[in-house]
């Protein structure tokens, strides 16, 4: 990886927006990143051939992309071509084709200066849902700041040095279909892969990696240090600016910039996407000590940026805590006492781009398994008094807690520790299940009371955040708050938990900020065609009482939603309706997406009688009794049949599509239940397209509804009837009211619109037929 | 209108006062007032009773008066159990039981109505959404966290158990043959048999009208004639069918097309026999009843042998045939009558009193009965996607975890709806969860 010699990058791509029609793809980009000695990759895709400085020639290498950069190398990823192609793709599906004319003429522009005053989108924070939005916005084509306290802690992982897992694995391969960070972060960064769940189902499946800390930075660092349309800013936000809104659209504010502490330096922009994790009112917790600050090691963020969201913006929020284990001396831990866990020996990536993991499958690092003992439980009840974090009665995650309350909730069991490594040179260890807040000397008792660390030192004690989450149901599906325009938030401050779930919200906030701020219409994810809509979904539509965290079993259509799959399911979409994905990206799986369908139709193709199978396939138990044809796909759904063996036994219409082997076989086995799925899946989707008006008065609605039912409607304002099914306390009936009352209003306002449709099914579906009612 | 113009009246209580027109003043009667404030009342608002006098000419006046009044008007059909269920005073299964029992004709139809009402058919539908919802958050448990967590090793086995269990249970309910449904809809009665043995004669004499034509030509009915009867509080719905032979005719072969249709969709067929053409040698008369009624009921159902015109016979061959063909093995209930005389016909109605009884089951006993389609298509469901969960079970828990979620989707259709939040709260309850 290479050193990162240069803290900034410039602004050095100017591109037009839409509604500006400049658009400057050679700017003085090459100077400047020659002087620090940067060789960028460029080359149009048939669309424009970019001359650049002579004597450097720029060629865009697709399979270094694809694969981890080298050792001193500086790679781009890529720009203008993709955000000309995708930027035409998206302006030819809205039929604006005048544009391109202006488009692919470019016009040279002014480029602003070293972090200018005036940018489209401003990220404040550089975790992982910041680097996301900050990326994401870049991608759409935003001039974007990102705005972080410590350049050099940007992408660092503050608590456990894995990525992925059952649910969260799923999220990680979303966000790669979207062209985001963290997949292909992971794959540069892993040190131990496996695929949990591996025995319980495809769709269940979740990809996980123990990551390296310096190399996920490091990768993370170099991603954004060279992403065009954005730069990197060192300093603290004291406050947002905000004013009047916008007439036009609703909202009772308008945010227009942000102010920086210590000089009071005000950068303007048309959105802020605010990613400040655990830093908004936090405070830190060991033993009995108290201090304000978002992570240990770092400044306190200003209370500033607070008070201008609750006081000013008037936004309700609530507090949570979290907690991270202290980190051990791997010298001091007696590794033969604990259970060696090995990686998977083929790891898989993340990424859909890439073919294999940067760490070879032979360097991979072992995990090791312990248990904690009764002395573990003794040492948490002796000194509870001594624990303020723990005495609070803030909402902790129920699913990542506290070896404290893990033995007060569950006593007399043994608890699961996993000791896992944080790098391939880290001389550290992480154990994880051992979140703790008590005072450093009992925290070493305590994990001396565990077999092979009876001599272990610690090298950073753990300790507890407690820190305000803005309630996310003030927010809308586009993660941007209701009441405030161009005000966008993503990570824990929404209160979720986990890098995942961060880097999520942080893709989908970055690219609707930059949506926003271009005058581009901001999108949405469906729960049913995501992970990241479920999240979203429960997040805006549903609030939070604890942290929140990602589960496969949070989704509804979960054997449609595979993490197999996501790259078709999203890819598209995000290059056509989103405008977040690079073209390559989106040529690979136009690619991946028709070899599947002729896979599949050539599957279908193959249509023979159960004896020919037999003879073809002697090895495969199919039954006699079935006297019908079978088709490949039919037999492909056998337990004991792969498609290498349809393939050898078929090559001619079968052995092009080796490569998707593992993917025929998932598509096959899951096809009849993605089929069932599809009816409910088009209902939700039905009540998800009927939005229900921001500035609705639920309380003098006229329709028949309880008192209760309004005021969960009027707290929450659900933005669409499949968001207001999903609220808790909201009745069969009250959903048929809303619905009617949609009904009503949509066809005022498009009379034209056939809806007969819609009415018919949701009549049916929610039983409430007047045929059952007495007369 | 009831002399409240200053304040409202204590609520829920019944107060005698006259009713006026608002507008002429006029009292129009006197009667029983009633306020109930909202929430509780029946609808969920606020509501007024006037109790009236039943004359036309009150009631007409008491209408116009009140819809003379801004903001009122008549009630839509179902108005008021609508809006009670848009409220939530009623659930889905309960307004369904309302609705029976307003329709209910018969006590039995009244009784199990009301059961269902009260709520019982919906608590069992109840028990069984919660025991599959457990079943669920253990096996999303497992899915979810078992690889990093201390989940039990035996609890996919215990959900295997109770999977197995509700699959039986609900496929037991089921198995009722409709017994609920056929209490709600009617009992289908089918009198079917040789033409001229009486079947017409019979139906008349059930429905005590002369609902079908009586002649001594045979081949008189030609069509079907049904009539509903009040059976000792079940509902029957009453076929008399055209007599079974071959036939040039048209119009009669479309008859006894008919009538084979009815007797195929039958829930009791009485099989009526003139006891004329019985063998006079007595002790082979059960031979000759059972090769007659394989020759009319192709697959023998339910059914009732129903012996006409016993005045015909000698008293002696009579009473031997009586003794002879009781408790015959493969023969049905045997019941000799004459229509003519009303010999044997209150024997009969027990016999096909306690037919129609065990058919509908006593709706006040056991569990309640199912007494929906709608309902049924929905367990149905359910039943059928419990066995994707045993099919999937060792090889894919996500397919096998998708049916129990279609199985508590399916249950929840009938009674209202499930939330993945729901499952989560379980799933945190029983398990010791920690990374």
């Amino acid at each position: 990886m290479p050193e990162v010699r240069e803290r900034r990058t410039v602004s050095s791509w100017q591109e037009g927006t839409s509604n500006s029609n400049n658009y400057s793809l050679q700017s003085r980009y090459t100077e400047e990143h020659l002087s620090v000695g940067i060789t960028w990759t460029l080359k149009a895709d048939g669309l424009q051939q970019h001359k650049t400085t002579p004597g450097v020639t720029l060629v865009r290498n697709r399979k270094l992309r694809s694969s981890s950069p080298k050792l001193g190398d500086w790679i781009n990823v890529g720009w203008p071509d993709d955000a000309i192609l995708r930027w035409c793709a998206s302006h030819m599906l809205r039929k604006k084709l005048p544009f391109l004319h202006s488009l692919l003429s470019p016009v040279s522009r002014h480029v602003g200066h070293l972090a200018g005053h005036q940018y489209d989108v401003i990220v404040v924070g550089g975790g992982h849902a910041g680097t996301e939005a900050a990326a994401a916005a870049a991608r759409v084509g935003a001039e974007t700041l990102l705005i972080t306290q410590k350049i050099h802690t940007i992408g660092a992982l503050s608590c456990n040095p894995s990525l992925g897992g059952v649910g969260k694995g799923q999220l990680v391969k979303e966000v790669d279909a979207l062209d985001g960070l963290c997949g292909r972060a992971g794959d540069w960064a892993g040190i131990h892969f496996s695929i949990l769940n591996r025995r319980k189902g495809p769709a269940v499946w979740g990809p996980r990696a123990q990551l390296d800390r310096q190399r996920y930075r490091d990768f993370i660092q170099s991603e954004l240090l060279s992403t065009p349309r954005l730069t990197v800013l060192e300093g603290s936000v004291e406050e947002l600016l905000v004013t009047e809104p916008n007439p036009e659209e609703p909202g009772h504010h308008r945010v227009t910039g942000i102010r920086l502490a210590n000089g009071s330096h005000a950068i303007s922009a048309r959105s802020v996407v605010l990613t400040t994790g655990t830093f908004l009112s936090g405070s830190l917790f060991v033993g009995q000590t108290t201090s304000p600050g978002g992570r240990i090691g770092d400044a306190p963020s200003s209370p500033g940026l607070s008070h201008t969201l609750r006081e000013r913006l008037g936004l309700r929020t609530g507090r949570l805590r979290t907690g991270t284990p202290p980190r051990i001396v791997k010298d001091s831990v007696d590794l033969s006492l604990a259970k060696l866990h090995l990686p998977d020996s083929h790891p898989t990536p993340f990424s859909f781009l890439n073919t294999h993991t940067h760490c070879k499958p032979e360097e991979q690092l072992p995990c090791y398994l312990t248990f904690t003992t009764p002395g573990v439980e003794r040492v948490v009840r002796e000194s509870l008094q001594l624990n303020c974090h723990i005495q609070q009665d803030t909402k902790g995650p129920r699913y990542c807690p506290s070896i404290e309350s893990r033995v007060l909730r569950f006593p007399g069991r043994s608890h699961q520790v996993w000791l896992e490594p944080e790098g391939v040179t880290s001389d550290l260890l992480y154990p994880q299940g051992l979140s703790m807040t008590m005072p450093p000397d009992i925290q070493l008792r305590l994990i001396r009371e565990i077999p092979p660390m009876r001599r272990a030192e610690i090298h950073t004690p753990g300790y507890g955040v407690q820190y305000d989450f803005v309630c996310p149901t003030q927010l809308s599906p586009a993660l941007q708050v209701k009441s405030t325009q161009g005000l966008f938030l993503a990570g824990q401050i929404n209160g979720t938990t986990g890098y995942e779930e961060a880097a999520a919200q942080g893709l989908w906030a970055g690219a609707n900020a930059a949506r926003w701020a271009l005058s581009m219409p901001t999108v949405t994810l469906s729960r049913t065609e995501s992970y990241i809509g479920v999240l979203i979904d429960d997040l805006v539509s549903r609030g939070v009482t604890e942290p929140y965290r990602m589960f496969t079993s949070r989704a509804e259509f979960r054997t449609s939603l595979r993490p197999d799959n996501a790259d078709l399911r999203l890819t598209p979409k995000g290059f056509e309706e989103v405008g977040c994905v690079s073209s390559v990206r989106y040529q690979e799986s136009l690619r991946v997406r028709n070899s599947l369908q002729d896979a599949l139709t050539a599957l279908q193709a193959l249509f023979l009688s159960t004896s020919s199978w037999k003879k073809k396939l002697p090895s495969v138990p199919i039954s006699e009794t079935k006297s019908t044809l079978l088709t490949g796909l039919d037999l492909l759904q056998y337990n004991d049949v792969t498609f290498e063996m349809l393939a050898s036994a078929f090559p001619e219409s079968l052995s092009s599509y080796m490569e998707f082997a593992q993917r025929l076989k998932i598509e096959a086995v899951y096809k009849p239940h993605c089929d069932l799925n599809k009816k409910e899946i088009e209902r939700i989707q039905r009540e998800e397209n009927m939005s229900l008006p921001q500035d609705i008065d639920y309380f003098s609605l006229p329709v028949s509804l309880s008192d209760e039912v309004r005021e969960i409607l009027d707290r929450v304002r659900p933005s669409t009837l499949g968001a207001a099914t999903r609220l808790e306390g909201i009745t069969p009936a009250a959903v048929v009211n809303l619905l009617n009352y949609v009904r009503v209003t949509e066809k005022k306002k498009e009379t034209h619109r056939n809806q007969r449709h819609q009415e018919a099914q949701r009549d049916e579906e929610l039983c409430a037929n007047s045929a059952s009612l007495p007369q | 209108m009831a002399g409240f113009t200053q304040r409202l009246p204590p609520p829920r209580t019944a107060l005698l006062r006259s009713i006026t027109d608002p507008r002429s003043t006029e009292v129009l009667d006197r009667g029983l007032v009633l306020w109930f404030p909202a929430p509780r009342s029946f609808s969920g608002e606020d509501s007024v009773e006037f109790h009236i006098h039943g004359g036309p000419a009150v009631i007409t006046a008491v209408l116009q008066a009140l819809g003379s009044v801004p903001g009122l008007r008549p009630a839509e059909a179902g108005e008021f159990t609508r809006r009670a269920f848009q409220a939530g005073k009623l659930g889905l299964t309960e307004v369904e039981g309302l609705g029976d029992l307003i329709h209910a004709e018969t006590e039995a139809q009244r009784r199990q109505a009301l059961r269902q009402m009260s709520g019982e058919l919906g608590r069992l539908y109840q028990d069984w959404s919660d025991r599959l919802k457990r079943c669920l958050a253990h096996v999303e448990a497992f899915i979810d966290f078992s690889e990093d967590e201390l989940i039990e090793d035996g609890v996919l086995n215990r959900v295997d158990v109770s999977v197995r269990d509700l699959q039986a249970e609900i496929e037991r309910h089921l198995k009722d043959e409709r017994r609920g449904e056929r209490l709600r809809g009617g009992v289908q009665v089918v009198i079917a048999g040789a033409t001229n043995a009486g079947k017409s004669s019979l139906l008349n004499k059930l429905c005590q009208r002369p609902a079908a034509i009586v002649s001594p030509i045979a081949g008189t009915t030609r069509d079907v004639v049904e009539t509903a009867l009040d059976l000792g509080g079940f509902p029957v719905l009453l076929s008399d069918t055209a007599g079974l032979r071959d036939s040039s005719d048209l119009v009669e072969r479309e008859g006894v097309r008919r009538a084979l249709e009815r007797v195929e969709q039958a829930d009791l067929t009485l099989v009526v026999v003139d006891s004329a053409h019985l063998p006079s040698e007595v002790d082979r008369a059960a031979a000759f009843l059972r090769e007659h009624l394989s020759s009319v009921l192709p697959d023998t159902g339910r059914c009732l042998l129903v012996l006409n015109k016993a005045d015909l016979l000698p008293e002696k061959q009579r009473q031997k045939l009586d003794m002879e063909l009781r408790g015959v093995s493969g023969l049905p209930a045997v019941c000799l009558i004459s229509c003519q005389t009303n010999e044997g016909l209150k024997d009969f109605l027990t016999v096909l009193h306690s037919s129609v009884k065990t058919l509908c089951g006593d709706p006040l006993f056991g569990a309640p009965t199912l007494t929906q389609a709608r309902h049924r298509a929905h367990l149905q469901r359910c039943a059928a996607a419990l066995a994707q969960y045993q099919r999937y079970r060792d090889t894919d828990l996500a397919l096998a975890a998708e049916g129990v979620r279609v199985a508590v989707t399916s249950l929840g259709r009938i009674t209202g709806r499930v939330g993945a939040e729901e499952i989560l709260d379980i799933i945190f309850k029983d398990f010791c969860i920690g990374k």
